[in-house]
């Protein structure tokens, strides 16, 4: 109850200051007119009369500028006319001026009301209407939703000087649930102030999207408040819409240009793939052919052509389900603890016959800690290092496979080779798939090795790039020392003089 | 052991039948073949073979039952052929009972060895134990705790010579790490694979020449490991 009556005081102002105001100025008029009574021309008065009652009229609206006509129309019956210091009239003629004198006073104060009433709701449109342009201006830059969902809030919250704004978008499978909630932190208390609600549904042509729920102190909302509300509702509602329309086409985009990179894939692999097929089928029937005897040497010429032809074939084919695991999120790497060593050796063995024009130098350390990966994969990482850096390098230079801890976590590698260098502008764009840095028909490859590379060790949580070196070319990656933040732990064996177990 | 061994191939791929019996005919070996799992399971049953090439992807069966319904009654050597991709694949076959694999695609005399392998551990299995193991430079004696190479002693740990015993007298085969874990560490310590690395990499620094490029102990990536005796 208190409140309500602190409320209440909060607006005496506008209801009853108005007319008070007009009732003095009223007051003050007739002074000066009795004051003046003995030089002015009585018929002026009444002239004079209307100039105090326009005045209250247009300050403070119509209901002052009527009170005013009424008093005028008693101050003159009462001061000016005959006999004076009563209400009685004695001549008709008299009455007919007064009447007449109300008459033109009241309308006078309406019409000027009026227009003050429009004028002050023509300044609210406007202000609405600005307030309406700022929140469209703001949220036309806008693309992210959790974005226009605050862009909402911020703007309901100053327009309506709420206490609190809560924008609540939810999840329909089409955008993410975000709600935004004003101001942050501790929550006003809804409770104990006299606090109204309003709500206003997102809607969309098609479904509800969420709601925008404003409380404030008092006044009550008024309906050109609600309907303001209601179209910042609508104006939100287009902007989430858009946005999500542009995610849409973002992704139809992505789509196809996945689908041009399948087509593009198909037709290198098939050309990949013809090369060795020829080679094989020359070969082949060559050896079968009737008509010629060969000789030993070329006998077995041709048959090391369909044996190198036969592990290249075999190498595309292991590159394309490589990518396609990748690509299909299906890695899966299966770590375990491995020993780099070991995967050196491994690899090297396995490329024995490709490796008889280069050197190669390993230069890793005999203390390397152990690192947890899938020893197939990182493997396989190697392997096309190695091959690219034999395609690239000349022959008999050296291709050089180096391994340090960088820190404690840390491995970190690098395969290194007398090759050419890369334009600084190529080296991110070479792990990306079909990405070849010279078009010479010398070099042969679908494209995909370095990019299932960077797919392998992203996958083990490592990083790879490329760089240029004073003398040659290097890619570098790291790969974790730890799982979940361990090393590995082996029990510790002392060394025993004699080789029995028993004793 | 009939003079002319017997070879059982189960693959459904025609073509890789018609070379395996060509290569394995010229071999001197006795060949049948096989396109479904359960057709080489009966063929097995009829005319019991020295041994067994096995494809993992048959279209009836998985060749991993087909390896567990033959461990029903049978220790014929088991030889598996897989591809690149599924060294889980090959590690469930040989804890399943297969004695080897061999990766698609694959070279005759990678797969002659395998067979020569299969074959002598066959005929160790079912013959005496040997107590002395000797390869290259190395002598392995089982019952005395002992290993020399060249005449000298090589002082071992207890358990790196329980790792090195295990690995030779298993020569040629291809062994998994869990294998090799639970035989040497303990069955509770099947997955350990660090204990694993951390032994192999002293005993190669004991025994090898060059430990970066090993010539007895060898590693099989995904899988296990296999130790080589020169022959």
């Amino acid at each position: 109850m208190r409140l309500q009556k602190k409320d209440f005081l909060l607006h005496w102002p506008d209801t009853l200051s108005h007319p008070l105001m007009a009732a003095l100025v009223m007051l003050a008029a007739t002074g000066i007119l009795y004051a003046l009574r003995q030089v002015i021309n009585p018929l002026s008065v009444e002239l004079l009369y209307l100039l105090p009652v326009g005045l209250c009229a247009t300050v403070w609206g119509l209901d002052s500028g009527v009170l005013a006509a009424i008093l005028a129309f008693l101050g003159l019956n009462y001061f000016f006319i005959e006999p004076r210091f009563t209400f009685f009239v004695h001549r008709g003629q008299d009455i007919i001026v007064l009447v007449v004198f109300l008459g033109v006073a009241i309308f006078i104060s309406q019409m000027v009301g009026r227009t003050r009433n429009s004028l002050a709701a023509a300044r609210a449109r406007e202000r609405d209407a600005i307030r309406l342009y700022k929140l469209s201006e703001e949220l036309a830059e806008l693309l992210d939703d959790r974005a226009i969902v605050l862009c909402i809030a911020q703007n309901v919250f100053e327009t309506f000087q709420a206490s609190r704004v809560e924008v609540a978008i939810s999840d329909k499978g089409r955008r993410d649930s975000i709600s935004v909630t004003l101001p942050d932190g501790q929550p006003p208390n809804l409770e104990v102030s006299p606090h109204t609600a309003m709500r206003i549904p997102l809607q969309s042509p098609e479904e509800s999207i969420g709601e925008i729920r404003v409380w404030r102190m008092l006044p009550e909302w008024s309906s050109a408040e609600e309907r303001l509300l209601q179209t910042f509702s609508y104006q939100g509602v287009i902007a989430l819409e858009r946005s999500r329309l542009i995610q849409a086409e973002t992704r139809a985009r992505v789509l196809e240009e996945s689908d041009r990179m399948k087509t593009s894939l198909l037709s290198s692999v098939s050309h990949e793939l013809r090369t060795p097929l020829a080679t094989i089928k020359a070969a082949s029937t060559g050896l079968l052919s009737q008509t010629v005897s060969w000789d030993s040497k070329a006998r077995n010429e041709l048959l090391l052509a369909i044996e190198e032809e036969t592990d290249h074939l075999n190498l595309l084919v292991g590159n394309l389900l490589d990518m396609s695991r990748i690509e299909s999120g299906a890695l899966n790497p299966d770590r375990r603890w491995n020993a780099l060593d070991e995967i050196l050796d491994s690899v090297l063995n396995r490329l024995r016959t490709t490796l008889r024009n280069h050197r190669i130098e390993v230069d890793v350390p005999e203390d390397l800690p152990l690192i947890y990966v899938d020893d197939v994969q990182i493997g396989q990482v190697f392997a096309n290092l190695i091959n690219n850096s034999l395609k690239y390098a000349p022959e008999d230079t050296v291709v050089r496979i180096m391994a340090r801890k960088h820190d404690p976590d840390t491995l970190m590698v690098q395969v290194s080779n007398q090759g050419p260098h890369v334009a600084e502008d190529d080296l991110e764009k070479i792990f990306e798939k079909f990405h070849r840095v010279t078009s010479s028909d010398r070099i042969t490859g679908t494209g995909l090795g370095l990019s299932i590379c960077k797919g392998i060790v992203e996958a083990h949580g490592g990083r790879i790039w490329a760089e240029n070196l004073p003398e040659g070319f290097a890619i570098d990656f790291t790969l974790p020392l730890t799982w979940n933040g361990t090393f590995p732990q082996v029990p510790e064996e002392y060394e025993s003089t004699a080789a029995h177990p028993g004793n | 052991m009939s003079p002319q061994p017997h070879i059982l191939v189960i693959d459904d791929e025609p073509q890789i039948l018609r070379a395996m019996r060509t290569i394995l005919t010229a071999k001197q070996f006795k060949v049948s073949t096989a396109a479904r799992g359960e057709e080489g399971l009966a063929l097995a049953a009829v005319q019991p073979p020295d041994l067994i090439i096995l494809d993992l992807s048959l279209p009836d069966i998985d060749g991993l039952e087909v390896c567990k319904r033959l461990r029903e009654w049978t220790q014929v050597p088991i030889i598996v052929l897989s591809v690149r991709e599924s060294e889980r694949d090959k590690v469930m076959a040989l804890d399943s009972g297969a004695d080897d694999y061999l990766t698609k695609p694959f070279g005759v005399e990678e797969l002659l060895a395998r067979i020569r392998v299969a074959q002598r551990h066959a005929v160790r299995s079912t013959g005496a134990k040997q107590p002395i193991i000797t390869t290259g430079d190395l002598e392995i004696d089982l019952a005395d705790h002992r290993v020399k190479q060249r005449g000298n002693l090589i002082k071992l740990t207890a358990t790196e010579f329980k790792l090195l015993a295990y690995l030779a007298s298993h020569a040629g085969r291809v062994l998994t790490y869990g294998a090799i874990l639970s035989h040497v560490w303990g069955p509770g310590e099947y997955d350990h694979v660090e204990y694993l690395r951390v032994y192999v990499r002293q005993l190669r620094k004991k025994l090898e020449a060059d430990p970066y490029q090993p010539r007895y102990i060898i590693n099989e990536p995904g899988v296990g490991y296999r130790f080589i005796t020169e022959d």
